[in-house]
């Protein structure tokens, strides 16, 4: 057999045994997947109690009702284009060193509602993480997002909240 | 192509125990192995958990092949394919204007950008000069020595 022949049959040899490995230790793993978890998010139970993933009807309900605090975890100026009516803006990316203010003043006992662009969008996720972090118990994500709530034609504002210094990024 | 049998056999050990490393960080914590690897946004949900479960298994077993000596070829083969993989994917993430953790090494929080583009390319020309070494001639018995003492 020629090396490169050789090399090629180690290679596939190698890659075999690590998905036999991997297979064999996160059985747990790989069940919890299959029976749905980790579909929105990777986030391990205890680690992310309190943060859940919500539809549109539930988001709809929470906006309408006035029950939740709305963030906005897109960039200020994809915000200030447009976004969910009495939404604050708190760019994911702006939040890594500091929550804007406007969410450090807000009580952690309030719901909070988060939402990004939409389609497989991170920045809520990443959002909803320093909520948690920061003391807030009631985080909901709105995994939909902007694209969801528009495409379902409910209301929308311009401009209405100015973005904190220093947002940026998506 | 690198020769000396001595740089080889250090490529072989640091290469070997970085890529096992890389892996064992990863393998410990998968879900947010497969968080690094959704925030790419090239792949879903499925395969990134995927992903997260195997490949630091890929990088253990092949590191540890690598530094033990077994399979050498095909151990510095999965790690240079790897690498090379890695290098394209932070370039187009550079490029993508993305600003993710590269999750090159586990919880350790670092960038995908140049440096890691840089690291990685040190690791691959280590990888190639293994995948690429000459098989080390066979010692000549005494009988095929061209000097093995006085012809008659």
């Amino acid at each position: 057999m020629s090396e490169a022949g050789r090399a090629l049959r180690q290679a596939a040899a190698l890659a075999g045994l690590s998905v036999l490995v991997a297979a064999a230790l996160h059985v747990p793993l790989v069940g919890r997947f299959l029976r749905g978890e980790f579909r929105q998010s990777f986030f391990q139970a205890g680690e992310g109690q309190g943060i859940r993933m919500i539809t549109l009807g539930e988001a709809e309900d929470l906006w309408r009702t006035g029950q939740a605090v709305l963030w906005d975890a897109r960039a200020a100026e994809i915000y200030g284009r447009g976004h969910v009516p009495g939404a604050r803006n708190a760019p994911a990316a702006g939040a890594k060193d500091a929550l804007p203010a406007a969410v450090l003043e807000t009580p952690r006992d309030r719901t909070c509602l988060v939402y990004c662009e939409g389609g497989g969008c991170l920045s809520s996720l990443a959002l909803s993480r320093r909520l948690h972090d920061a003391g807030f118990r009631d985080v909901r994500v709105f995994a939909g997002g902007w694209e969801e709530w528009t495409a379902a034609g409910l209301p929308v504002e311009e401009d209405r909240d100015r973005a904190p210094e220093g947002a940026g990024g998506r | 192509m690198i020769r000396n049998r001595t740089v080889l056999v250090v490529f072989r050990v640091v290469l070997g125990g970085l890529f096992i490393y890389a892996g064992v960080v990863k393998a410990l914590e998968p879900l947010d192995f497969a968080q690094n690897i959704r925030n790419y946004r090239l792949v879903g949900q499925s395969l990134s958990f995927a992903a997260a479960l195997v490949l630091p298994w890929l990088e253990i077993l092949a590191g540890a092949f690598l530094a033990a000596g077994i399979w050498k070829r095909g151990a510095a083969l999965v790690i240079s394919a790897l690498l090379a993989f890695f290098i394209v994917l932070t370039a187009v993430t550079m490029a993508r204007g993305l600003d993710v953790d590269c999750g090159c090494f586990g919880p350790v929080e670092r960038k995908a950008g140049w440096g890691v583009i840089l690291e990685d390319l040190a690791m691959l020309y280590a990888g190639l000069a293994l995948l690429l070494a000459r098989r080390p001639r066979p010692w000549p018995g005494p009988a095929s020595a061209p000097h093995s003492g006085p012809r008659g």
